[in-house]
């Protein structure tokens, strides 16, 4: 038993690090413009069916193909940011409602591209298992998209904190006006941030399609996945998307090993609603701070 | 004033059955879409008045399916009664997701949209109950009262017909009730609606309750016109996304808007939109949506009176993190 | 049914808002509330009114407990505010708003009261029109006295009702404010800069500073006390805060 839990949480830690590149680009926007991008995780989902293209169609490596994968995401941000832009009145709940919107066109473009079939990865390099102390199982890529998630949090967090574009978006999302009085254009450093989240998005969806198995009604799932880290993380906090992957990810595979894995899902749910009454500022963060 | 809907409610209960009756693939459409007008109009009814966008209305239309269904199968009560206690399942079940009423308008938003996850989890979980992901067949029609069918189409027709009107006529009543002047204050004015005594909290959650009864039944009509139920089909998406697409296609700061809005929006997606392209048809939604959100957030109606006009001036004002502070 | 506020603490963060207030206010009285900006007197007002809860103390109006009760409960007990940015209820007209007040705020409805309460602020010809937007500043301090009174108050608080007037129009609303205490006989809690308005107002005078009372006594007294003077004219809470 205690094997059994132990191993759940090796795997549980493992996922958090590719659950965390799933949440990053989410909390990045949320924490610039206060938008929560509903179509987050159909972002996320198109990256993932282009890596599938690359594979089935050319033969290509997944990992390969993430340059074409986060091109397609980085532009699909950039147009969702164009769009968002566009809201005058009442932005937090129009764009939510926007996103919305722009997520179902997604997914029913995946749908009509793709169908609506089960998709996974047949390079069998990802499937290999590596095994730790002889205790914790895992594949391939699931050691490399944690490695990948460990690395792009360090990365995002870095930049965030200390080069000058970082500060500029920190400065703007704290006080637009202010910012803009300093110099600071703030359409270019959301446009930068929703080039990020779409760029962090595409190494997500490249890392799904090879840890997990994708089809067309995932996207819905993900985003709400990368919300529930971003609220467990206190909403605009970085480090605190890892931490909160992993949590989630622990409590996930917990509750395969000791429940049920109908009721993975279930669990994320319940955390998120919990993380939401209790602390509405998260876990982690301080109230609305970026970095 | 008053003549032209009277006129209207008469020609549906009249004219409609005379010209359709005998049609029973638009009848269908007709009903589907009603049902959904129903949906719309308990949405609108809690984002207008009650001032809170849901996500997660399928909540309430599954448990109020679900409900219905199991008794009238399992336990024999009467359909018509069985649809009563499936709205009334719906409002218990919307007591159940009240914490959320702390919370302001997206998060509002998402925590519904959780609960119906949740709720669709455990109804795919709870298979001594629901039959769990193999679902429940034969459910039992709507019934033969005084000799007349109304498991029929033009049956089920004039039942959901009825069931709109009374929600409109309840969604008036509360909309020019003190009750209602209260809530449009709040919008704005929480603070200060509250400070003159209005138990705010306490009219959203009435708002909620009466919402998720309205959904509740549309949710058990629905059940006993098809037959049958699965939980991905009950709790599904659709049920959430249409009355949405709906209510803010055709205004939903008005009371015609999300029901007509339901009627355009069902029947340009059955008639148009699923020929075209038979996958993935449902992108449409989101285009409409989008499209709505960008050139007319308040609806189809300003849209077409003042096309020159398309941003309003905010009428919203902004309201500080009030809550956000008081709550931490 | 007094006012009783004893030992009221409100800290913000690191920020002490208000430190060990105490106040009573007798029926029927009027009692002047002044201090520099920052003094802590809005504050205080949002603790009467539930808006804001205290750290430490106890308030009590008559029966009802002002630390732990809803905010909603405290009109029906007979707390009634104005706000001192006026705060009309968007989206309804002028009757409306006093409709409202008077359905919740006083768990009645009697429109020859509120046809009274518009006639006394000299609102009727306003009675229709929108109140968020169709009202000059005047009306819309009238109103937020309208909403109070409409509330049937036992207690009336007014948060600088005056401010932004030019003076014929202030002193129209004076008198109107006496008259009200006069003929409507409510005890007030007045904040007002005007060292005159209160003088004329009140038979007593409470000043805050830094959050704390710092006298109180009638306004004849209390303004000649030296660290009053002080307050207002060298070391103001301005420069502090």
């Amino acid at each position: 038993m205690s094997e059994l839990v132990l191993q759940s949480l090796y795997a549980g830690l493992l996922a958090g690090g590719y659950y965390a590149l799933i949440a990053l680009g989410l909390t990045l926007i949320f924490g610039t413009m206060k938008v929560i991008n509903l179509a987050h995780g159909e972002m996320v989902l198109l990256a993932a069916y282009i890596a599938y293209t690359a594979e089935s169609v050319y033969g290509i490596n997944p990992v390969l193909a993430i340059p074409l994968a986060v091109a397609a995401v980085v532009l699909t941000s950039v147009m969702v940011y164009g769009l968002v832009s566009r809201i005058r009145q009442d932005r937090e709940l129009n764009s939510l409602i926007l996103t919305f919107g722009i997520g179902i066109v997604l997914t029913n473009f995946v749908l009509m591209v793709w169908s609506a079939d089960i998709r996974s990865t047949n390079v069998p390099w990802f499937n290999e298992p590596v095994v730790i102390g002889e205790a914790f199982y895992s594949t391939s890529a699931q050691v490399l998209f944690f490695l990948a998630g460990l690395g792009l949090t360090a990365a995002l967090w870095w930049w965030l904190g200390r080069s000058w574009y970082g500060r500029a978006l920190r400065a703007v999302a704290s006080n637009r006006n202010a910012a803009m009085l300093m110099g600071v254009n703030p359409r270019t450093t959301e446009v930068i941030s929703f080039v990020i989240a779409g760029l962090l998005a595409g190494i997500a969806g490249v890392a799904l399609y090879t840890v997990a198995v994708i089809h067309p009604d995932l996207g819905h799932n993900l985003t709400i996945k990368a919300f529930v880290i971003t609220v467990l993380a206190g909403l605009g906090s970085i480090p605190g998307v890892l931490v909160g992957a992993m949590l989630i990810g622990v409590a996930e595979y917990m509750t395969i090993t000791l429940a049920s894995s109908a009721l993975q899902e279930l669990t994320g749910m319940v955390m998120f609603l919990l993380v939401l009454f209790i602390r509405p500022s998260g876990l982690f963060g301080s109230r609305g701070r970026v970095g | 004033m008053r003549a032209f809907p009277i006129a209207i409610v008469a020609a549906c209960y009249l004219v409609v059955p005379v010209v359709l009756g005998s049609n029973d693939y638009i009848l269908s459409l007709v009903i589907a879409a009603l049902t959904l007008a129903a949906i719309a109009l308990s949405w609108a009814l809690l984002g207008n008045l009650g001032g809170m966008v849901s996500f997660g209305h399928a909540a309430f239309f599954g448990v109020g399916a679900y409900t219905s269904a199991l008794l009238a199968k399992d336990l024999g009560v009467p359909v018509f009664l069985a649809m009563l206690a499936g709205g009334a399942g719906a409002a218990l079940a919307s007591v159940v997701t009240m914490p959320a009423l702390r919370l302001r308008g997206p998060y509002f938003a998402l925590a519904i949209l959780a609960y119906a996850q949740i709720f669709r989890i455990l109804a795919n979980q709870m298979t001594g109950v629901t039959g769990g992901a193999g679902g429940i067949l034969s459910i039992p029609p709507l019934p033969t009262v005084f000799g007349f069918d109304f498991s029929s189409k033009l049956g089920a027709y004039l039942v959901i017909l009825t069931l709109l009107v009374l929600g409109i006529l309840a969604y008036k009543a509360i909309r020019d009730s003190y009750w209602g002047l209260a809530l449009k204050a709040m919008h704005d004015s929480e603070d200060a609606t509250r400070v003159i005594g209005v138990p705010s909290t306490r009219l959203k959650a009435a708002m909620l309750v009466v919402s998720a009864f309205m959904a509740g039944v549309a949710g058990a009509f629905n059940a006993h016109v098809i037959g049958f139920l699965e939980p991905d089909y009950a709790f599904a998406g659709t049920w959430s996304v249409i009355p949405v697409v709906a209510a803010i296609f055709g205004g939903y700061r008005t009371l015609s808007g999300p029901i007509l809005g339901a009627l355009v929006i069902y029947l340009l997606d059955q008639l148009l939109f699923k020929t075209l392209m038979p996958q993935g048809h449902q992108i449409m939604f989101g285009v409409l949506l989008g499209a709505m959100i960008l050139f007319s957030p308040s609806g189809l109606l300003p849209l077409l009176t003042k096309p020159f006009a398309r941003f309003k001036p905010a009428k919203r004002t902004p309201t500080p993190e009030k809550r956000h502070a008081a709550a931490a | 049914m007094p006012l009783r506020l004893e030992n009221i603490s409100v800290r913000f963060g690191g920020i002490a808002a208000l430190t060990g207030v105490n106040l009573e206010v007798a029926d029927d009285s009027v009692v002047g509330l002044v201090g520099p900006n920052g003094a802590g007197k809005t504050t205080l007002f949002n603790v009467i009114s539930g808006l804001v809860r205290p750290t430490e103390g106890s308030a009590r109006f008559g029966d009802t407990d002002l630390v732990k009760g809803k905010i909603h409960n405290r009109a029906r007990a007979g707390i009634g505010r104005t706000f001192q940015i006026p705060q009309p209820l968007h989206e309804l007209t002028v009757r409306e708003n006093l409709m409202v007040a008077q359905r919740f705020g006083a768990g009645r409805i009697d429109p020859s009261r509120i046809d009274e309460i518009l006639d006394f602020l000299n609102l009727t010809h306003k009675a229709d029109a929108q109140a968020a937007t169709d009202l000059a500043l005047s009306e819309q301090k009238a109103l937020e006295v309208g909403k109070a009174l409409a509330t049937e108050p036992k207690l009336l608080m007014l948060d600088e009702v005056l401010a932004g007037l030019e003076t014929s129009g202030k002193r129209a609303f004076m008198t109107m404010l006496a008259r009200l205490h006069r003929e409507w006989n409510l005890a007030m809690i007045v904040i007002e800069h005007d060292i005159e308005t209160i003088s004329r107002l009140c038979q007593r005078c409470v000043v805050l500073n830094f959050g704390k009372v710092i006298a109180d006594g009638t306004p004849d007294a209390v303004f000649r006390d030296p660290e009053v003077r002080r307050s207002y004219t060298g070391t103001g809470a301005a420069e502090h805060a």
